[in-house]
This record gives structure tokens, sequence and C-alpha cells, in this order.
């Protein structure tokens, strides 16, 4: 169960993601509560897999080794989206999603994870979009107070866009 | 509001469209939403004014009402609901004080928000701004003033039919939906006349028999202005200035 208050980020590459989630880390944000979302593209030129060492799920791709220590890691092919990459609680809820065999009209099985933590369906299909354009999504879960912090750690960082989502 | 974000161009319209913001040039604009941070609230979120009325917020999406509430009773009085491009806690911009209000989203809503210490400063550097702002705030005391003589003048039929004609739109012709209003429950718009759902309810079940009105769940169309302007008319001095008079034929 995730805290439905999210703050979700917007990047371009995988470097500034990852330097987000050091500073994130850095300022003592629970890391267990941030979930990234990418496309995985060049799919046929790299090998690709998950593996887990210490407890800790690293995905293998484009981007070489990547996303350690989050809580949780899956890769699904998308209808729409292709192969897409999600690390953190919201594979929970989206698998969830998925099993609850859950629906809102017009969204993708993201996005019916996002609208379940109360993103709403405007915002889904721009973050959507963006996705295909590869770029990347990090949520950041938490109470309100905590997610207004994320939100000023991350609107300094290379963010193309930072938002706050009550739910 | 990053220039690179892909809501970038949506708000800056949003600006663009609204009375408050629309006279200003995109440098100005982009000002704003600079200083602004988009924030996304869900449909029903309750939110007590200490809560916010530290920030200024502008809506770009979806509508928010503003009511106060007797703890005891239950009973609720809606004192504004905003629109997109609509600015809220104004007065709170003015005096620096939080205010006895709860804002309530009755749509999923999407607004800037921005400190109010900066709100103030970007006013300071677009002295202009005054222009529109001065007017528009003219209009929420016009709209509180306007509350207040209702509920104490007249009856709840009039007060039913004052708060429609408050929300049409002048330049439609025959079948007039009414703006901001159109979809509220019938509690809802109860709230905005400090009567009760069984009342509004009836009131709207007698104006569809005579025809004056097509109501159902979640739709409101007037089906005859006049008729509707006579009862708002009952044993007012005035009406408005926004709202027309047609003669009866």
């Amino acid at each position: 169960m995730v805290d439905d208050n999210s703050c979700a980020a917007l990047y371009r590459t995988h470097e500034q993601v990852e330097v987000a989630i050091r500073v994130l880390q850095a300022a003592e944000f629970d890391i267990r509560k941030i979930s990234i979302v990418g496309k995985s593209y060049h799919c046929e030129e790299h090998l690709i897999g998950f593996y887990k060492i210490d407890d800790r799920v690293s995905f293998w791709g484009a981007q070489g080794a990547f996303w350690g220590g989050m809580c949780g890691a899956a890769f699904f092919w998308m209808p729409g989206l292709g192969p897409v990459v999600l690390a953190g609680p919201l594979v929970a809820t989206l698998v969830g999603a998925l099993e609850g065999d859950m629906a809102v009209g017009g969204l993708s099985a993201l996005g019916v994870a996002l609208y379940s933590i109360d993103i709403p369906k405007d915002s889904i299909i721009r973050y959507e979009a963006a996705l295909n354009s590869d770029q990347y999504l990090i949520i950041v879960h938490g109470t309100q107070r905590e997610v207004e912090r994320v939100y000023e750690v991350l609107v300094v960082s290379e963010s193309t866009d930072v938002a706050i989502h009550l739910s | 509001m990053k220039p690179e974000s892909p809501f970038y161009a949506d708000s800056l319209q949003c600006l663009k469209a609204s009375s408050l913001f629309n006279q200003l040039d995109t440098a100005a604009l982009a000002g704003i939403l600079k200083r602004g941070r988009r924030e996304t609230w869900k449909h029903r979120r309750l939110l007590p004014m200490e809560e916010i009325w530290q920030r200024f917020h502008i809506l770009l999406s979806g509508r928010v009402r503003l009511s106060r509430c007797n703890p005891e009773s239950g009973r609720m009085i809606t004192l504004f609901l905003h629109g997109s491009g609509d600015g809220f806690c104004l007065f709170s911009l003015l005096d620096g004080q939080p205010h006895d209000v709860m804002l309530e989203p009755l749509d999923d809503v999407t607004l800037l928000s921005m400190p109010m210490y900066e709100a103030r400063q970007w006013i300071e550097e677009h002295p202009d701004f005054n222009r529109t702002l001065l007017p528009y705030i003219g209009q929420q005391m016009s709209t509180l003033a306007n509350l207040a003589a209702d509920l104490a003048l007249h009856d709840t039929e009039t007060r039913l039919a004052r708060l429609i004609l408050r929300h049409i739109d002048e330049t439609s012709s025959a079948h007039i939906e009414p703006t901001l209003i159109n979809d509220l429950s019938h509690e809802s718009l109860a709230e905005m006349i400090g009567s009760v759902r069984v009342v509004v309810n009836r009131q709207l079940q007698h104006w569809k028999q005579e025809g004056i009105v097509d109501a159902h769940r979640g739709y409101l169309m007037v089906e005859k202005l006049n008729e509707l302007a006579q009862r708002a008319e009952r044993r007012l001095v005035s009406l408005p200035d926004n709202v027309p008079v047609i003669p009866t034929q």
C-alpha cells in the first residue's frame, strides 16, 4: 500500500534520473517510496534482464546496470508504449490493477496504475506521451508534507516537469 | 513550471483566456508560470484554509468552491465557486491572514500554486496588473454582497432563480445552459443559496412542470429565460448589471 499523495517529475535521460535519486537519497528520503518508469528502447541491440543480489533488484539494459535498490521492479510490454520498465511501489499498484481487472476508459495498464494513486487523467495522458518520447517518470509517494519537500528538491534538478498530486 | 514542461503551453493558454490575466503580455504570464508549482487536487478533497492560506492559487482546470460550515448542524454555505482561470485565497493575499473557509474541489482540478510572498512580489513587479486585479476583487466583493442580500431579502425560489441567472451566458439564445453550476447536485445548488436539497429539488421540479427549466440528474437547461427572470425579479429592487432583463411578451 502506498501513500496516495505523490510528487511526479519527468527527466530526459537516465543519468538525470540517477542524479535525482542520489539527491533524494542524500536528503534522506526513503528510497522505498520512490518509483521510476521508463521505456526500455533499443531492445533489439542490447541485452535486457533483471538480476537480484543481496535483496536488491537491478535492471540491465541499454542504460547498463540501473535502478538498483528499488523495492520491486518489473518489465512489461504495453500496447501503445512498448517495452516499459518500472521500479518501486508502483509495480505493486500496477500488478494489483492488472489482477483486479481494473479498467479506466482510454487508459493503458500503466495509466490505470497512475490513476489508482490519484493522478488525474489529463496528467496521465501527458506522462504517457512523455514516456513515449523516451523520457523517464519519477514518482515519490508520501504525505502532503513529504511530497512538498520532494518537490523542492526535484524542481531544482534537471527535470522537465515537476508536479504535486494530492489525493 | 518549466518552459519545457509538456503542461506549459496549455497552462499559458489558460492564463491568456482568464479574465484576471488576459491583459498581461506573454513575458509577464511566463513570470507567473515560472513561480507557480503545478498541483492537482482530487475531486472532493476537503482543504481547511489553515493548510493553504499561505499560498496563492490559480485554477487551470476544474472547479473549486469556498464555503463555510456550521460543525454542529453540518449546514454549509458556498461563498465562492471558482472555475478555470480564477485566482483564490485573494483575501489572504490582501491581508496576510487566514480566513475561516473550507476549500473543496468539485472536479479533479489542476492549479498553479505559489507562496504569497512571491505572488505579492510579482504584483509589485507588474503594477499594471492592478488594473485588472482591483475590478476582479470588486467582483468578488459584489458576489458576497449579492449572497448576503439574497439570503436576507428573498425567498428560496427567487434566490435559486437569481443564482441560475448569474451563471448564464447572456449571448445565448433559446435554450441556455448555465456555466459552472450546470452539473452540480441539488445539494450543492442548495448550499449556494442557503437552502436544503429537498427544497431545491422541489422547486426545480415545479419549474420543470412549468417548462421554465429542463432539469435532471447532472443537467440543467433554462428553457424560458423571461419566466426565470420574472421569478428572480419578484420583490427585487434591481438586478445585477450583468443579468439581462427581458420584457415579457
